[in-house]
């Protein structure tokens, strides 16, 4: 094993080579230049392409268009780039071509602030492109080691379900470093529980079958198999057609083949749930990290106190917030995202609270007090989606 | 439970607090320590300060935040009067007294060094100064040894200057405050 | 229609394909066909991509081989991805309408061009964006009525007024441009054949008839007769002629090796890295 201290955006780049990326397209930006920075080092050592795009939209279809020749294929961007995917998003999405494409997260809307971290993309993600009528799958490390292991997870899963994944990191999470522990060899890998699938290529003639089944080689050029990829909704054949039973078949097929496997998608971490908590704090990516200290340092001082943090965050993890409880989302916003969703989730007679805020993490002091405020009945300054005036 | 050590380093962007906080980090990761961390820039470079937060323990790291520092390299006025409110009893701030003198409202205990007119007229140039700090720190630093952080230093800063770096090393070490 | 060369190349179930009757883009996409065989070139060697519009509607897996298409003005960089990933020898042709070139494509074609990446454009022109019922576009005739233009068409154009969107093509790295009209049929072969064996960007702009909306709108005739002698009519030979005539036809500009092709460049780089020939800095 090797062991460094590096950043997030290395670890992303070397989870990427490891899974097999062989082509990363971008577009520098605040704060996931990094991530294109040592692609353009490490990338040619390996045998693979480095290229600077025209925009970050050009970036993501020469992905998709290198996954589609058969290249492993990544992109990475932050919010102002991450909003011009949404054409190739979606071409990708209905035409089934793996590609993961990196989120590091910072301050909305627009330009917002350049270097600060925020978590204003939680819907964005999930609905990256117009039409509707499919699922997304969205991983959101919190730490340098899991964003190597997301990473490698994310190309894994993009071919297994032939689908772009996203790894909505935030940018702490790239930008920080830390203890990064690399696998020098395959056993190693394995130890690690690192999976990694290679590329196959379908032989056709179906190249889009009306079932929710994954493990289908995607659609790939070059191999005179009459493939077909497009824009277009597609009969099983991969020809354009504006047939609604066609389109429902496609529809069916994209939102089906993640829902009925989401045992390989789900993951969650949980601190003292079945602990009889009153209190439950609820935070993805770097938040979670001070929710973890906040459980533990509560439980300490007698808090009936717990932590969830969604890993995989699209699909929705529902079964998360089954219990009964007092829940409090903690995000770098100040919109307030994730609380919508866990108070649709949230078992009848929860009550579901917000905390948020830009550029900086909560302490764990800011936490336990809120915590001690929602025990004792007491209205929080800020309810829900108001927040306080500066 | 776990041994925790809070380390913030802060001043103008140059001045070598990222820099640092990666000889400590990398330090750390050399002994078998776990380490975190987080850079703030951008707006806060606009500001007129960039933030090291540094964690480092012998345990699991979950929160990288820096709420109670142990240790605090404040290399400008403005980055000590940002965050000399985080400053407790137990922290140890570690300051040139030409760039700012002691707060006497802040319950920390300060370690004045000049370690700019040290650099200058030990080694001939003021950057050396922030190893002056290091060592200077180093000396009080629990978990993380003297041979870690040499080796770090070593390892993350140009073999060219090695030697120039170990001397400003040794100069904060062993400097009497 | 249906003969050889349709049965050789074209999926039978897309014949005869989307076009409107009388619509010169069938013309235009058999010269494609018609170039492809001269060249002695199979299903297998070819990669045929398309964009949006009229064009990418009639062409798109009409191919027998592989296919592909992109969304609205974004398959230039799509095909780029696709040249990387693809052995050499493939031909990777894309035919695409005026409108996903020259407008909201115009962008990505010309980075596809400095990069002089291996493809050739096969630009259907017919006059504006007529796939949406016929609305101007910016080599639409100026003063012509289409539906988004009554009082007749009268921003400036790529095409005229001094303007040639075909140099900006050439000046930013293409190494093979040309124009014809589709009635120029053996001229228009002839620049085909060399756009798709030039190992590098090629674009090859073949100017078309639109019966159903600009024959009605700007030429106040469905008549296809009326309409191929407008066309005639309208034509120059040479790209430094024009004049007074809308379309200014001839090879614009042959650099077919002058330059070297982006992915096989990229390659070699890459193989010099690996032999330790380039260090980082």
């Amino acid at each position: 094993m090797k062991r460094t201290f590096d950043t997030g955006n290395a670890a992303i780049t070397e989870g990427a080579l490891w899974a097999g990326c062989r082509l990363f397209a971008g577009y520098p930006i605040t704060p996931a230049t990094e991530i294109a920075e040592n692609m353009s080092r490490r990338l040619p050592q390996e045998g693979g392409f480095y290229l600077q795009a025209e925009d970050e939209n050009a970036a993501l279809h020469i992905c998709n268009g290198g996954s589609l020749g058969g290249l492993k294929a990544m992109t990475a961007t932050s919010g102002p780039g991450f909003i011009l995917f949404a054409d190739p998003f979606g071409w990708a999405v209905s035409s089934e071509i793996p590609v993961v494409i990196v989120n590091s997260q910072r301050v909305g809307p627009v330009s917002g602030i350049t270097g600060a971290p925020g978590q204003g993309e939680f819907y964005l993600s999930r609905y990256l492109t117009h039409g509707g009528n499919y699922e997304t799958i969205v991983l959101a490390p919190n730490s340098v080691q899991d964003a190597f292991r997301l990473t490698v997870r994310a190309f894994y899963l993009a071919e297994r379900f032939r689908t772009p994944v996203i790894v909505l990191a935030d940018q702490m999470v790239t930008d920080g470093w830390e203890t990064l522990q690399t696998p020098e060899s395959e056993a190693e890998a394995r130890e690690m529980g690192l999976e990694r699938v290679e590329r196959r290529v379908n032989p056709g003639p179906v190249f889009y079958p009306a079932s929710s089944d994954i493990d289908i080689p995607p659609v790939v050029l070059g191999h005179n198999t009459g493939a077909a990829a497009s824009d277009w909704t597609p009969t099983d054949r991969g020809h354009d057609t504006e047939d609604v039973t066609w389109q429902h078949k496609h529809a069916w097929r994209l939102i089906h083949k993640i829902l009925d496997h989401r045992d390989l998608i789900d993951e969650a971490q949980t601190w003292s749930v079945d602990d009889d908590p009153e209190v439950i704090l609820v935070a993805y990516g770097t938040p979670s990290r001070v929710v973890q200290s906040a459980v533990e340092a509560g439980r300490a001082q007698g808090l009936k106190v717990g932590g969830i943090r969604p890993v995989s965050l699209w699909p929705f993890q529902d079964a998360l917030f089954s219990r009964k409880a007092i829940y409090l989302t903690v995000e770098l916003n100040w919109d307030g995202q994730l609380v919508r969703e866990v108070r649709r989730a949230a078992a009848a007679g929860s009550e579901v609270h917000f905390w948020g805020r830009c550029g900086e993490l909560p302490s764990v002091a800011e936490l336990l007090d809120t915590v001690r405020q929602l025990q004792a009945g007491v209205a929080l300054t800020r309810d829900a989606w108001r927040t306080e005036k500066w | 439970m776990a041994e925790r050590v809070e380390i913030l380093i802060s001043g103008y962007g140059g001045q070598g607090v990222v820099r640092i906080g990666q000889i400590l980090g990398q330090a750390a990761v050399n002994q078998g320590l776990y380490t975190t961390m987080l850079i703030s820039h951008g707006t806060e470079t606009r500001g007129g300060y960039v933030r090291s937060q540094v964690v480092i323990s012998d345990g699991f790291i979950a929160s990288p935040v820096v709420e109670r520092p142990d240790f605090f390299l404040a290399f400008s006025r403005e980055a000590h009067d940002k965050f000399k409110g985080l400053c407790g009893a137990q922290s140890v701030i570690l300051h040139n007294p030409e760039t700012f003198v002691a707060d006497a409202a802040v319950p920390a205990r300060y370690l004045p060094l000049p370690a700019e007119a040290l650099a200058q007229d030990e080694l001939g140039s003021p950057v050396y100064a922030n190893v002056i700090l290091l060592g200077a720190l180093s000396g009080q630093l629990p978990l993380v040894s003297e041979a870690s952080l040499l080796r770090g230093l070593e390892e993350r800063l140009d073999a060219r200057f090695h030697e120039a770096n170990r001397r400003a090393f040794s100069l904060g070490r062993n400097f009497r405050i | 229609m249906s003969d050889d060369l349709l049965e050789k190349y074209v999926r039978p179930e897309k014949n005869p394909g989307t076009a409107c009757k009388g619509c010169g883009l069938r013309l235009a996409h058999r010269r494609v066909l018609e170039a492809i065989d001269q060249l002695g070139l199979g299903q297998g060697d070819v990669v045929w991509g398309t964009g949006i519009g009229c064009s990418g509607r009639q062409t798109f897996v009409t191919w027998k081989g592989d296919t592909f298409a992109g969304t609205h003005g974004r398959v230039y960089a799509l095909a780029t991805g696709v040249r990387l990933a693809l052995p050499p020898e493939k031909r990777l042709i894309l035919t695409v309408g005026d409108g996903d070139a020259f407008t909201i494509g115009l962008h990505h074609l010309l980075h596809a061009a400095r990069r002089n990446v291996d493809m050739t454009v096969v630009v259907f022109d017919n006059l504006g964006y007529q796939s949406t019922g016929g609305q101007y576009g910016v080599t639409t005739p100026v003063g012509s009525r289409t539906d988004s233009s009554p009082y007749g068409a009268w921003e400036p154009n790529w095409t005229e007024g001094g303007h040639d969107v075909l140099r900006l093509v050439r000046e930013a790295g293409a190494t093979f441009v040309a124009r014809h009209t589709v009635l120029q049929g053996e001229a228009a072969v002839t620049s085909l054949k060399r756009a798709i064996e030039n190992r590098g960007f090629s674009l090859v702009q073949l100017v078309y008839p639109c019966v159903t909306h600009f024959g009605v709108q700007a030429l106040g005739t469905r008549d296809l007769g009326r309409i191929y002698d407008w066309f005639r009519d309208q034509t120059a030979e040479g790209v430094a002629a024009g004049g007074d005539k809308r379309f200014a036809t001839g090879v614009v500009h042959d650099g077919v090796g002058k330059r070297p092709e982006f992915t096989e460049a990229l390659r070699g780089f890459v193989a010099r890295v690996q032999n330790g020939e380039v260090q980082h800095g």
